[in-house]
C-alpha cells in the first residue's frame, strides 16, 4: 500500500508504463494483424497467385480449358417478357430457364420479337437466342473445367474500363468484385504491417533497406520511369 | 531448428521487403479494375502526322510478331516506343492501325501504306494507369504477339517472379505461424473461416 508522499511518483511511473504499454501494445497488435490477415486471406491469396500465372501463361498444357469444354444445346419455350428494358427482359428470361449468372446484352437490338445475348459465370456460359414470335429460345451452354473457373474467378467484375456501358447485374457479381477489393486492402494492411516490424528490426534495416530499395528502383522504373525515358 | 526458423524468418523479410512496392502495385490497380474506375481525367490527346516514310514492302500481308518485327524500324523512325498491343489492317484504306503502348501511355500509329505517311496520336500520362495495365500484362490476350518490347519480357519474368515470392511468402509465413503456440488456436479459427468465405463464394458463383 503506497503511502501519500509516493503518489506523485508513482504517478509519473505509470504514466510512462502508461505510454510504454500503448507502444507495446501498438507493436504486438500490428504483429497480429499481420498473420492475422494472412491466414484469413490465405485461400484468396493462393487463388489469385495460382489464377495469375495461368492466365500469363497461356499456354500451359496441364492447364488446358478451352479443348476440355463441354457444350450443350437445348431449345425451350418462353413466354415473352412483359418488362421494357432489354436488361429486364433478360431477366425475365433467366428466371424462366432457372439460369443464373452475369448478363452481357448484345449490340443494339434491332428486331424486337428476338433476343440474344450471353450469361456468364465463371465455369458456365449461355448463349441464349430468343425468339418470341415461335414463343422458343435456343440455349447453348458452355462449361468450362476447375482450370477454366480459376482463371474467369482472377477477372470476374462485369465491368470494363473499355466499355463503360457494361454494367454489373449480378448481385453475386458484385459480392466477388467487393472480396476483391478486401483481399487487396488485406494485403495492402499486410505491406505496411511489415514495414513496422522489419523497422523495429534495427539490426536488419540495413539489408531491409537494399532489398525495399531495389523493388522500388524496379517498381519506380515501369510506373514511372519508362514514360519518362521514351517521352515521345 | 533454430537456425532454419532464423534462416526463414530472414528469407520471409527480405523477399517481403523487395516484392513489396510491386505487390502494392498489384493490389492498388484491383480498386480501378474491380469498378471500372479511373481516377484523374484523361489528357486530350496530342497528334501529329509524319511522311515520306520507308515502309517495308509486303508488310500488310504479314501477321503476328513477324509484322511486329517488320514494323519495328518505322516506329522507331516516328520515335514511338512500347509494346505494340496489337496490328488492325484495314484493307480497302491500305492502312495498318498500330496501337504501341509504354505503360501509362498509348500512343497510335495510323499508317497509311499507299501515302507513306501516318498520324501519330499520343494520350494519356496517368500513374493510376500504368499500374492497370502493368496488372493486366502479359495477360490471357494475344500471347503470340505479347513480349514485342523488351521491357515487357522484363516485366512478364518479375509478375511472374513477385506470384512465387508471394507464394513463397504465404508458405513460410505459415511456418513461422506455426511456431508460436499461444497463436494456433486463433490463426487455425481464422484459417478456416477464411476457407470457408473463400469455397462458400466460390461455390455460391460457380456452381
Amino acid at each position: 500500500m503506497p503511502s501519500p508522499a509516493d503518489r506523485p511518483v508513482s504517478r509519473i511511473v505509470s504514466r510512462k508504463s502508461g505510454a510504454r504499454t500503448l507502444a507495446d501494445g501498438f507493436k504486438i497488435w500490428n504483429r497480429k494483424l499481420h498473420y492475422y490477415l494472412g491466414l484469413y486471406f490465405l485461400f484468396f491469396l493462393w487463388m489469385f497467385a495460382l489464377s495469375g500465372l495461368l492466365l500469363n501463361h497461356g499456354s500451359w498444357s496441364f492447364a488446358q480449358f478451352f479443348p476440355n469444354r463441354k457444350v450443350t444445346n437445348v431449345e425451350r419455350t418462353v413466354q415473352t417478357p412483359t418488362s421494357a428494358s432489354d436488361l429486364d427482359q433478360a431477366q425475365d428470361l433467366l428466371r424462366q430457364f432457372g439460369i443464373q449468372g452475369e448478363i452481357s446484352l448484345n449490340a443494339v437490338r434491332t428486331d424486337p420479337a428476338r433476343l440474344d445475348f450471353n450469361v456468364s459465370r465463371p465455369g458456365h456460359v449461355y448463349q441464349i437466342q430468343a425468339d418470341f414470335t415461335r414463343a422458343r429460345a435456343k440455349i447453348a451452354h458452355t462449361e468450362y473445367n476447375a482450370w477454366g473457373v480459376l482463371r474467369t474467378l482472377h477477372t470476374f467484375v462485369g465491368v470494363s474500363l473499355d466499355d463503360p456501358r457494361i454494367q454489373r447485374d449480378w448481385v453475386l457479381t458484385t459480392v466477388w468484385a467487393y472480396s476483391m477489393d478486401a483481399v487487396a486492402a488485406g494485403v495492402i494492411l499486410m505491406v505496411l504491417t511489415s514495414f513496422y516490424m522489419w523497422w523495429g528490426l534495427a539490426g536488419k534495416r540495413l539489408f531491409g533497406l537494399v532489398a525495399l530499395g531495389l523493388g522500388t528502383a524496379v517498381c519506380w522504373l515501369f510506373v514511372f520511369g519508362l514514360r519518362w525515358i521514351y517521352a515521345g | 531448428m533454430k537456425q532454419f526458423y532464423a534462416f526463414t524468418r530472414d528469407l520471409h523479410l527480405y523477399f517481403g521487403l523487395f516484392i513489396s512496392p510491386l505487390v502494392l502495385v498489384f493490389a492498388f490497380s484491383v480498386f480501378f479494375l474491380a469498378h471500372a474506375w479511373l481516377p484523374g481525367a484523361s489528357p486530350t490527346p496530342a497528334s501529329r502526322t509524319a511522311g515520306d516514310l520507308s515502309i517495308p514492302a509486303g508488310v500488310e500481308l504479314l501477321s503476328g510478331r513477324e509484322q511486329v518485327n517488320a514494323l519495328r524500324g518505322v516506329l522507331d523512325r516516328l520515335g514511338v516506343q512500347g509494346e505494340v498491343n496489337f496490328i488492325r489492317r484495314i484493307p480497302n484504306e491500305h492502312r495498318l492501325v498500330i496501337p504501341v503502348i509504354v505503360p501509362g501511355r498509348e500512343v497510335t500509329v495510323d499508317l497509311n501504306l499507299e501515302t507513306r505517311s501516318a498520324i501519330v496520336t499520343s494520350r494519356g500520362e496517368n500513374m493510376w494507369s500504368a499500374m492497370i495495365y502493368l496488372h493486366k500484362m502479359p495477360g490471357q490476350h494475344l500471347a503470340n504477339l505479347r513480349g514485342n518490347w523488351i521491357y515487357l519480357r522484363l516485366w512478364r519474368w518479375l509478375a511472374d517472379a513477385t506470384v512465387y515470392l508471394a507464394l513463397f511468402l504465404s508458405v513460410s509465413g505459415i511456418y513461422l505461424w506455426t511456431v508460436l503456440r499461444a497463436e494456433r488456436r486463433i490463426g487455425l479459427a481464422l484459417l478456416a473461416a477464411g476457407a470457408f468465405s473463400f469455397f462458400g463464394l466460390v461455390y455460391a458463383i460457380a456452381r
